[in-house]
């Protein structure tokens, strides 16, 4: 019965946006209809022209909406979460790819997200490149990507916005920050990939790219400098790469990524910062073991931050190493219903975990430095398309914590809660 | 007594055989392809390439289109576990990542082997799995090795 529903609504979802497209061509939709007089559904004989118009180019269109409400007892999270909970984070996205030739492919994304002071809704684009494939034999690929690509590391940073491809409705915050998630989401530039298989030892896969960092935005500028500042953040010339091996059974999923982000500070006439420059090194490690009923997954990253000339003593003094890891188990009661537990835990500075000697430097809360978050969560896939879920953290410390949505942290607690539900549509 | 009991006994094990192997014909299964593609034998590497659609084009270039059945059709099970050596949950995860980052695409649904019979024979380049008593001369069958 749901499926059915499902269908109809997928089938009604993607002619809608067929008939829109259709409308945007300018085609008079009557003259279709004389074609074939016999067919009285007008729906169907447009979807079908429409399919038989761009089936050569395999033209695929996909899209996902979601919207959560989240309740914390203190401290805010995705907005103004801390009084009755908010409505305030919603993501929506579509995508379209187009394989005009076997080596070619197309694809376009444009992303929506609400939440809290750092993502307004304003839509952007998300991704938008061309995948030439040049080299193909068998279970060996060889290509390059060109445009804007979603930075591939982790085992779920190129979807991080889809609710359905997520373990729980907020990711591990101590690997895939949401603070500073602007410039981990995509960058501009040119990736080579490359992927072979063997029929005993598995698969392995490389994505190597240069890029441009995207550096415009206010999250990211108050995270790394500290608050909002004259001036702004510049991208220099940064490298990010992956590394995947798979067995041929997919039980056992292993992958090294590293980014080496290089921006620069453009000052403003009056500022007190001069042009200096940050070095931001993550590295991370990550291991998946899968059975028909359990998935468990950990990642450990250790990043390196440096500043120069910013003729700041503080900030060019900043030298250090953050260190975070998770690990996550999910199991499927059945293909409908299934359970996460997961332990996150986050240091900003590896010599200083404790945050105590940030915060006699500093005047600053010693647990904004940490954070420990215990997660339990429970999805239920209603049908293929439609998804529910819930999910509730305990978290010790507050560095992860957006200080937009934060901004003065001496008021935050160190221990808070976390409940979260979210409905997620996607086709 | 002991004569009248092993009769029955047998008479109750061939029609046993008779209902069970008629049970393996209807779940017996072959890959096919439209029947304009060249190739006859695929490496099981291949094949795993093909439906995790990484592999887009078959050897004299022209494109793959893939079909599948839903997720939760006990055929699509089968062929996931006996043929790729993956859960159905696995694809899914595998095409859902290539989907929502621009790196691939997903491949097409049908909802019935009739479905998947129409669209395979009549689509130039595509590849499915279908029950043997579907598989008519319209269709070309794949073997695996």
């Amino acid at each position: 019965m749901y499926l059915r529903l499902n269908n109809r609504a997928n089938c009604y979802i993607s002619f809608l946006i067929k008939f829109v497209i259709i409308l945007n061509i300018g085609v008079v939709q009557a003259q279709k209809q004389d074609d074939n007089p016999t067919n009285a559904n007008i729906a169907t004989s447009a979807s079908d022209w429409f399919d038989k118009l761009t089936s050569p180019y395999n033209l695929q269109i996909h899209g996902f909406a979601s919207q959560a409400f989240i309740s914390t007892s203190d401290n805010n999270f995705f907005g103004n979460t801390n009084d009755d909970g908010s409505f305030g984070f919603t993501e929506a996205g579509l995508n379209a790819s187009l394989q005009p030739l076997s080596r070619l492919q197309l694809s376009v994304q444009v992303l929506s997200r609400r939440a809290g002071h750092g993502s307004s809704g304003i839509p952007r684009l998300d991704f938008g490149f061309a995948d030439y494939r040049m080299f193909s034999h068998e279970a060996n690929q060889f290509g390059i990507r060109v445009g804007r690509w979603k930075n591939p590391f982790g085992f779920y940073n190129d979807t991080r916005d889809v609710a359905f491809t997520r373990p729980s409705i907020i990711l591990p915050q101590s690997i895939y920050f949401d603070r500073t998630r602007n410039i981990a989401l995509s960058s501009d530039g040119v990736q080579l990939y490359g992927e072979s298989s063997h029929s005993r030892f598995g698969s392995a896969s490389v994505q190597f790219g240069v890029a441009s960092p995207i550096v415009g935005n206010k999250d990211t500028e108050s995270s790394f400098l500290g608050g909002h500042q004259e001036g702004n953040l510049t991208p220099d010339v940064s490298y990010i790469g992956r590394g995947l091996y798979e067995t041929n059974d997919k039980r056992i999923r292993l992958a090294v990524s590293g980014i080496w982000l290089n921006m620069g500070y453009d000052p403003s006439a009056n500022d007190v910062l001069e042009s200096g420059a940050i070095q931001f090194a993550p590295i991370f490690f990550s291991a998946q073991y899968n059975t028909e009923r359990w998935s468990l997954t950990s990642e450990y990253a250790i990043r390196h931050s440096k500043f120069k000339n910013f003729n700041n003593p503080v900030l060019d003094s900043l030298d250090f190493f953050g260190e975070s890891f998770y690990f996550q188990g999910v199991y499927r009661f059945s293909p409908k219903w299934e359970g996460v537990l997961r332990y996150d835990v986050l240091f900003t500075d590896r010599k200083d975990k404790s945050g105590k000697k940030f915060a006699a430097a500093s005047g600053r809360p010693a647990h904004s430095r940490f954070a420990k978050d215990i997660t339990v969560g429970l999805r239920w896939n209603v049908t293929h398309a439609f998804m529910l879920r819930t999910e509730y953290h305990y978290v010790n410390g507050t560095a992860w914590l957006s200080t937009l949505d934060n901004p003065n942290t001496s008021n935050t607690r160190q221990h808070w809660n976390l409940f979260a539900i979210q409905a997620s549509y996607r086709f | 007594m002991l004569k009248i009991n092993s009769n029955y006994g047998c008479i109750l094990l061939i029609f046993f055989l008779c209902f069970i192997t008629d049970g393996w014909a209807n779940d017996e299964y072959e890959i096919v392809t439209h029947s304009g593609v060249n190739e006859t034998v695929l490496s099981t590497n291949s094949l795993r390439a093909i439906f995790s659609m990484h592999l887009k084009s078959w050897q004299n270039g022209e494109m793959i289109k893939v079909y599948v059945l839903p997720d939760d059709s006990p055929l699509h099970k089968k062929f996931a576990k006996e043929k790729l050596n993956v859960f159905p949950y696995q694809l899914r995860n595998a095409w859902d990542r290539l989907v929502f980052s621009g790196t691939g695409q997903a491949p097409n649904v049908v909802h019935s082997s009739n479905e998947m019979l129409s669209a395979v024979a009549s689509t130039p380049g595509s590849i499915g799995y279908l029950e043997i008593n579907y598989i008519n001369d319209d269709l070309n069958v794949l073997k695996i090795k």
